[in-house]
């Protein structure tokens, strides 16, 4: 290797990497709580809804798991600005490129959220849901005090692992030249001439945090495991 | 009272009622029997809404269960079931399996709810288990956990789907000795079970069915009487206790 | 919105003098489907030796498959892509480093996103691999051992028939995760479907026909793989095996 490395850049540098790697974290929490939320409400359309209405969300689901993650952002992109200029009557208005990333990441995070949602609310055996018919609750307690609050402990592992891979998505953010913690890094790294040590600087902040999430979905795996073999 | 008149469901073009007819008295402990696949869950089942049925009528204490207007949530607080594994809710404590309908069901406040279960728990002698999870206790113990959760509706009836089938031997009996002091209480039953023994000790009533029709419906003096039993009941009551004996 | 939605526009004649729009948004998609295709298979010879690789006993192999797949499932496929593309042609032997550098631009770009894609998948190709066989009944394994079997051979004729049908489904879902990642090639410049489509919208003055037109490319793309791995899935089926 004959390469010589020069990591003086990056401690020079912290302040716009941390402004990145805010931006980041804002697009993994709102992506992740929303893409949950609105993810549940599909799942359970899918499953409790009409089949008209179910066969919507089914569609829904199913546009956004076969499109690339990037086109979806493109479209939110050039969509959003001309939605709101239409709705708000003001053809002045722009919205910045955040807020289209994060309503892609939300839509699009949604459909697979929900998937992993009605894999758990399927995981709870229908007697469930008999005896909650025959104490008399309705529908909605029964998933709000029954069904739900197991579902959510089968599919801990798997929303863990699914946030891991929403992380990993975020870096897509560049194709609208957003700068989260990877395009703070490239930016810097063209700017110092330093784009090897900040990509490879990069690639290990990913790893370590990627690593986090994956070790915590073992966790969940291993106790939920355990929970299984005390039945 | 409980009203059944010609009662018919189908699964796709398979019949599995065919026509059921019955009255169930206030008071009244009934046994409903018959080979598997006769029907008797089904059966049970629709009486509660938990099933929908196709043709014929059901009511409980005249109100119709299947008109579209009832109050599903209201009849199902008044008829309370017991099911063949349990079915408690396994992140939730004793305790709050047996509050949860109290509270959002009939509105009842916490601490009623929590006196009303640990009244219950105690009548059941399972009192010192209230903190415990269900999947911490043996499966008899479940199965009276799941009886008392009935019981906390104070329903008018209670309907047993083969409450005892998912047991091992051993805790059969504590199960049974629950519902027979149920029985002795006056509390309306129907219950589905193959323990001819514990029907021929509690029971005032015996309905049996062979693919979906009850075939017989009457006294238990009369079922249990060789003289008076059909062929098909002999050949029943002969299998039950030719598999009590084989271990 | 004042949005003058027109399909005529693709078959004019684009500003880059490549012919009309359409053949620009084809050749998109062919990229699509070439590169995708090709990482594929080799991701999936890979990813199945490194999945077996892991149930094997401890030792120098299952570490190294460990390892690799922890590396590559926990890093996000633009960063492992900008790592080959812009970090590795440092790192080489300046010789080497300099064929790249000087080599095609558009093979350079194939081969780099062939290499990123192919490596990145074969990780996940693996993890399915590996469940597929660890879900497997140990007595399988220990009864082909009882017939005889030696290792590779109890692998190839009982273990892996039996992994494979397991692992079918979430392999299915990665095929189709393979021509959806395969969107990153854009950001090094290599245009295929979604790249195309992003050219065409800037160039045409349409961008939802041209997002449109790649949006229904990748529906069809995920309908036929979900066909053609249905009817593997089928023809694969254990006769009495319960369906799941």
């Amino acid at each position: 290797m004959s390469y010589a490395f020069d990591w003086s850049s990056i401690p020079r540098a912290w302040p716009f990497l941390a402004d990145g790697m805010a931006v980041t974290a804002v697009l993994l929490a709102v992506g992740m709580t929303l893409g949950i939320a609105f993810g549940t409400v599909l799942a359970v359309v899918r499953i409790y809804a009409p089949r008209p209405i179910a066969l919507l969300a089914a569609g829904y689901v199913n546009f956004f798991r076969s499109v690339p993650l990037i086109l979806t952002i493109f479209w939110v992109f050039f969509l959003v600005p001309p939605l709101l200029r239409t709705v708000t009557a003001n053809p002045y208005l722009s919205a910045s490129p955040i807020w289209s990333a994060l309503a892609a990441f939300v839509l699009a995070e949604a459909a697979y959220y929900c998937e992993i949602v009605r894999a758990g609310i399927g995981s709870v055996g229908p007697g469930q849901m008999r005896a909650t018919q025959a104490l008399g609750l309705s529908r909605i307690q029964a998933l709000r005090y029954v069904i739900v609050p197991q579902a959510l402990r089968n599919m801990a592992p798997s929303l863990a692992n699914q946030t891991v891979s929403l992380l990993k998505d975020t870096p897509l953010v560049y194709v609208v030249s957003l700068t989260d913690f990877l395009g703070a890094a490239a930016a810097i790294g063209n700017r110092d001439g330093r784009i090897v040590e900040l990509y490879v600087f990069a690639a290990v902040v990913y790893l370590a945090l990627c690593s986090l999430g994956t070790w915590l979905a073992d966790l969940l795996q291993a106790r939920s495991r355990r929970r299984m073999a005390a039945q | 009272m409980i009203v059944l008149d010609n009662v018919r469901k189908w699964y796709g073009t398979t019949p599995v009622l065919n026509g059921c007819s019955a009255r169930i008295a206030a008071g009244e402990t009934t046994v409903i029997c018959g080979p598997s696949g006769s029907g008797k869950s089904t059966l049970l089942r629709c009486i509660n809404a938990l099933e929908s049925i196709q043709q014929g009528s059901i009511s409980v204490d005249g109100v119709e269960v299947t008109a579209p207007k009832t109050d599903l949530c209201a009849l199902r607080a008044r008829v309370g079931m017991v099911f063949q594994s349990f079915e408690l809710f396994p992140h939730l404590s004793v305790i709050e399996n047996l509050a949860l309908a109290q509270i959002k069901v009939l509105r009842r406040a916490r601490t009623a709810a929590r006196d009303r279960a640990l009244a219950l728990l105690d009548r059941v002698g399972l009192a010192a288990h209230a903190e415990k999870y269900p999947l911490q206790l043996s499966g008899g113990q479940q199965q009276r956990v799941a009886i008392a959760r009935a019981l906390a509706m104070d329903p008018r009836y209670m309907l047993f789907d083969e409450p005892t089938s998912a047991l091992d031997p051993e805790m059969v009996g504590e199960v049974l000795a629950v519902m027979r002091q149920l029985a002795m209480d006056g509390m309306t039953m129907v219950i589905v079970t193959h323990e001819m023994e514990f029907a021929r000790q509690v029971a005032h009533r015996m309905i049996f069915m062979d693919q979906g029709q009850i075939t017989a419906d009457c006294g238990k003096q009369a079922f249990f009487d060789p003289a008076q039993q059909s062929e098909r009941i002999r050949a029943f009551l002969g299998g039950m206790a030719q598999r009590r004996i084989t271990p | 919105m004042n949005y003058d939605w027109s399909w005529r526009f693709l078959f004019g004649p684009s500003l880059t003098g490549e012919g009309s729009y359409v053949v620009m948004l084809m050749h998109g998609f062919g990229w699509t489907i070439l590169i995708s295709l090709t990482a594929w298979l080799i991701a999936l010879a890979f990813g199945i030796a490194l999945g077996v690789a892991r149930t094997l006993p401890r030792g120098v192999l299952r570490r190294f498959a460990t390892l690799y797949v922890h590396l590559f499932r926990n890093t996000p496929l633009l960063v492992q892509l900008f790592l080959w593309y812009f970090v590795l042609p440092e790192w080489l032997p300046k010789a080497w480093g300099d064929t790249l550098k000087s080599m095609n631009l558009v093979l350079n770009q194939v081969l780099t996103v062939l290499l990123c894609l192919s490596l990145y998948t074969a990780a996940k190709v693996a993890e399915h691999v590996r469940a597929g066989i660890a879900s497997l009944p140990a007595g399988q394994y220990r009864a082909a051992q009882a017939l005889g079997f030696g290792v590779i051979a109890s692998y190839r004729h009982v273990v892996l028939p039996q992994a494979f049908r397991i692992a079918l489904p979430p392999l299915t879902s990665e095929l189709m995760n393979v021509f959806k990642n395969s969107a990153v090639a854009m950001t090094i410049g290599l245009m295929e479907l979604t790249g195309t489509s992003r050219q065409v919208s800037e160039f045409s003055g349409h961008p939802f026909e041209a997002f449109a037109f790649a949006t229904l490319g990748y529906m069809l793309i995920a309908l036929v793989a979900a066909r053609v791995m249905r009817v593997i899935e089928a023809r694969s089926r254990i006769s009495g095996a319960t369906q799941t």
